[in-house]
């Protein structure tokens, strides 16, 4: 009884602590206008939860009055897939509450453990998939109201799973990310990645001259696979139980139930290291090294100062090192190879606006690099202020940094786009970097400001703890949106002239004047970072 | 002999009525500093006296309310990168960068502060050397040990040979070996011409090491002469002269006694 008080009152605790945070985080202008953010963000999800739970319901409402169970798969997949691959696409725009600080008190394990699994679990996929889940649910109970019981029973499954799913990839991501030989590996696989677009051509070139017939059965080979993964799962057990098979149905509902507990086992076997005290850059931490003293000389770039060479390399330097980062710039290769799988479903004329779009997406996932750009460099913001390197310089080689990388992933879409579908034509080529010239300069120029008005401390070798300021991803969101407004009226109005080089030009007008505008932003950085450097070192150096 | 000239007529660092307030609260108010080129100066305080807070504004970080500072003759106000140049500073946090390795952080700082890309790699390679971090030259900073990253703090606030160094809390969880390496540096430099500016808690290290001390309490300069004087009882202003005191017996003095520890708490056991 006693140890059950004192558990309520730790849980107690750590929700009042939460609480007190949110409260004292409002004393600031900053932290009241991401209240809005915050507040705004929370009205969005909230219309998508109930939009996507309404789509949700009428589609297995839909299934159910037209005998049509066998799809049911589908939206069981689509939850599934969205609930699993946000968190991980979009960690700028998840925010966990870092809970290892928790082990400095003498919480139980199974204390730590729910509290790892209820604060993991509060984050957008997860009120998204739910609502969706439900509303699927709902659907179904009103399509056949005999279902009800049944469909409760494999929703508690299926939504367990999902959250214990969840929660095991995320800590195992961060175990396997924290360590040096980890982020070597996601390097070669990074590699054998762009060399697999060498074998992806004569593959599908193969599979394109089939008969349909033939591609029907080469993908009902995955049937199997898929009939036995817990999506696939619970769907078949919805089925089975409108057909009267309950056996067969309850056999399916355990199995979803088994994959959950394999889940809960993995998360258990990470947590409990965890929770034991193991650092998760331990291994790295008790290796010595023994090679000589002897220091490297620093990268020099052609034209650019030391200072810049510097700041460059460190960047490149701290990219290569945090493994959240890695998967956030490989994630337009992995796009590459969802654009693979769908490449079916585009017709010749979308085909063509694959590079564009793919290219809006490469600078999509920069946002959270952009728009923070000194959040990674924690107490190292104090070197750059004291150093008698003017800001401009810093941040200018920054946004080369950026632009490198961007450049690099840029350049492997295209190599992807020309292997998979064909060599984007020039005009689209054109097209493309005319948008880039326009809107990368716009978001390096409100990326710079926003990285010294709104910093927020992120720890680059934590996974999915990456917490940007609720303001910053709003209006980077917002910026996105206007951009790509703006690239598809150009578009529109070069289609109206049946020419798309109208848009090429039009954007390359724009792109003079937000170059223009980059360089007025960046000669005033000096003075904007002497006003704003009690900031900077307050939000950056604290732990 | 000197490492660096310094005009004999030129202070290091000068202050004149130098204030900084947080809204109501003032933690720094009218303090006038005088540190002479090649003082070795000792910064004393209690907890929140505004120790950090002075120091953070001698090294451009944080921006005065009211009054003036001179760095070797320069107005802060006009001519801060200038001033940047000529000094070195270790801060609370130690500004280092964790994801570099120690040797890519030396190198990094040598080339912010100007210094080519051979003599950066040679002075990081002598100084990682020096400060016994070489032995680990693919470890991260973030996986250093404090005192490890202490020692490379230091190291990289001195690469490019500054005229001045700012030190706030060099000692603070630095074990033995590595106090003795940082006050075998600290004592090269001085001997060398190089103006220390040190805050510590630990007033056995500023009495073996500093040559003059100021204390700082309540956000004002209580106290600030050369340590003879003050151990001698002749506090800045005070003009009365008493039994010689140690440097610990003089600051409790200076800023009042311990709290009594027999009245409160008694569930301690």
């Amino acid at each position: 009884m006693a140890g059950l008080r004192a558990w309520r009152a730790q849980l107690g605790a750590i929700f009042f602590l939460r609480w007190r945070l949110f409260a004292n985080s409002l004393r600031s202008v900053r932290g009241r206008l991401n209240l809005v953010s915050r507040s705004l963000v929370a009205l969005l999800v909230a219309g998508a939860c109930v939009g996507g739970a309404i789509a949700a319901g009428v589609a297995g409402w839909g299934l159910i009055r037209e005998s049509k169970l066998e799809w049911l798969a589908l939206p069981f997949w689509l939850i599934f897939l969205f609930w699993q691959l946000f968190p991980i696409m979009a960690t700028a725009f998840t925010y966990n509450v870092d809970t290892s600080a928790l082990l400095r008190f003498p919480l139980s394990y199974a204390e730590y453990f729910l509290v790892r699994l209820v604060l993991g679990a509060l984050d957008i996929a997860t009120a998204l998939g739910l609502s969706w889940s439900l509303g699927l649910l709902i659907g179904l109970c009103a399509g056949d109201f005999h279902l009800a019981g049944w469909a409760l029973l494999v929703f508690a499954c299926f939504i367990s799973f999902n959250l214990l799913f969840a929660r095991m990839v995320f800590v195992w991501l961060e175990h396997w990310l924290s360590s040096r030989r980890s982020k070597e590996v996601m390097g070669v696989a990074l590699l054998l990645m762009m060399i697999g677009f060498q074998v992806a051509g004569p593959v599908l070139e193969r599979y394109s001259k089939e008969p349909a017939s033939s591609r029907f059965h080469a993908a009902a080979k995955f049937l199997p696979i898929e009939s036995a993964l817990p999506p696939g799962l619970a769907a078949a057990s919805v089925g089975d139980a409108e057909k009267g098979r309950s056996l067969a149905g309850l056999v399916r509902a355990a199995m979803v139930l088994a994959y959950a507990a394999a889940a809960l086992w993995l998360a258990h076997l990470r947590l409990h290291d965890q929770y034991r005290g193991e650092n998760p850059a331990g291994a790295q931490k008790a290796r010595t090294d023994t090679a000589g003293a002897a220091v490297r000389r620093g990268w020099k770039l052609p034209v650019f100062s030391a200072a810049i060479s510097a700041v460059f390399e460190k960047e490149l330097r701290y990219f290569s090192r945090s493994g959240p980062m890695l998967f956030t710039l490989i994630m337009p290769v992995i796009m590459v190879f969802i654009l693979w799988g769908g490449r079916r479903a585009l017709m010749g004329q979308q085909q063509g606006f694959v590079f564009p779009v793919g290219a809006a997406y490469c600078l999509l996932v920069m946002t959270n690099i952009l728009y923070n750009s000194f959040g990674g460099d924690g107490g190292g913001i104090q070197f750059y202020l004291f150093s008698p390197i003017p800001f401009r310089q810093i941040t200018a080689a920054k946004n080369l940094a950026h632009l490198f990388v961007l450049g690099l992933n840029v350049s492997i879409l295209w190599m992807g786009v020309s292997v998979i579908f064909h060599p984007p034509r020039l005009r689209v080529v054109a097209l493309t970097f005319a948008w880039l010239l326009f809107a990368a300069p716009v978001n390096f120029a409100l990326g710079n400001l926003l990285s010294v008005y709104s910093p927020k401390r992120i720890e680059y070798s934590t996974f999915g703890r990456q917490r940007a300021s609720e303001t910053t991803i709003l209006v980077s969101l917002g910026v996105q949106l206007a951009l790509i407004a703006v690239g598809a009226l150009a578009i529109y109005i070069a289609h109206l002239h049946r020419n798309l080089w109208v848009a090429v030009l039009i954007l390359g007008l724009l792109a003079i004047g937000s170059l223009g505008a980059y360089i007025v932003l960046l000669t005033r950085m000096d003075r904007l970072a002497l006003e704003r450097r009690e900031v900077l070192t307050g939000e950056l150096c604290h732990a | 002999m000197g490492y660096i000239e310094i005009p004999v007529d030129v202070p290091a660092i000068i202050t004149e009525s130098l204030t900084r307030r947080f809204g109501s609260l003032t933690a720094v108010q009218d303090v006038n500093l005088a540190v002479a080129a090649g003082q070795f100066y000792g910064f004393l305080g209690p907890n929140g006296a505004g120790k950090s807070t002075t120091i953070k504004m001698l090294t451009g970080l944080m921006v005065p309310s009211a009054g003036r500072m001179q760095i070797l003759g320069l107005d802060l106000a006009t001519h801060l990168l200038d001033v940047k140049r000529q000094i070195g500073v270790v801060p609370e946090g130690m500004a280092l960068f964790g994801r570099l390795t120690g040797a890519e952080s030396l190198n990094f700082a040598g080339r912010m502060y100007g210094l080519d890309r051979e003599t950066a790699a040679q002075r990081a390679a002598e100084l990682l050397d020096f400060m016994g971090l070489s032995s680990q030259p693919k470890t991260l900073i973030a996986d250093y040990s404090h005192g490890m990253q202490k020692k490379l703090a230091m190291a990289a606030a001195v690469i490019h040979g500054p005229k001045v160094l700012f030190l706030d809390e060099p000692f603070e969880g630095v074990d033995a070996i590595a106090s003795g390496t940082l006050k075998a540096m600290l004592q090269r430099m001085i001997a060398r011409g190089v103006t220390i500016f040190l805050t510590s808690h630990v007033l056995e290290i500023v009495e073996r090491l500093c040559t003059h001390v100021g204390i700082i309490h309540n956000g004002r300069l209580v106290a600030q002469g050369s340590l003879d004087d003050l151990r001698s009882g002749v506090a800045a202003g005070s003009g009365n002269r008493v039994e010689k005191l140690s440097l610990e017996e003089f600051f409790l003095q200076t800023v009042g006694g311990a709290r009594s520890t027999a009245q409160e708490l008694s569930w301690l056991g």
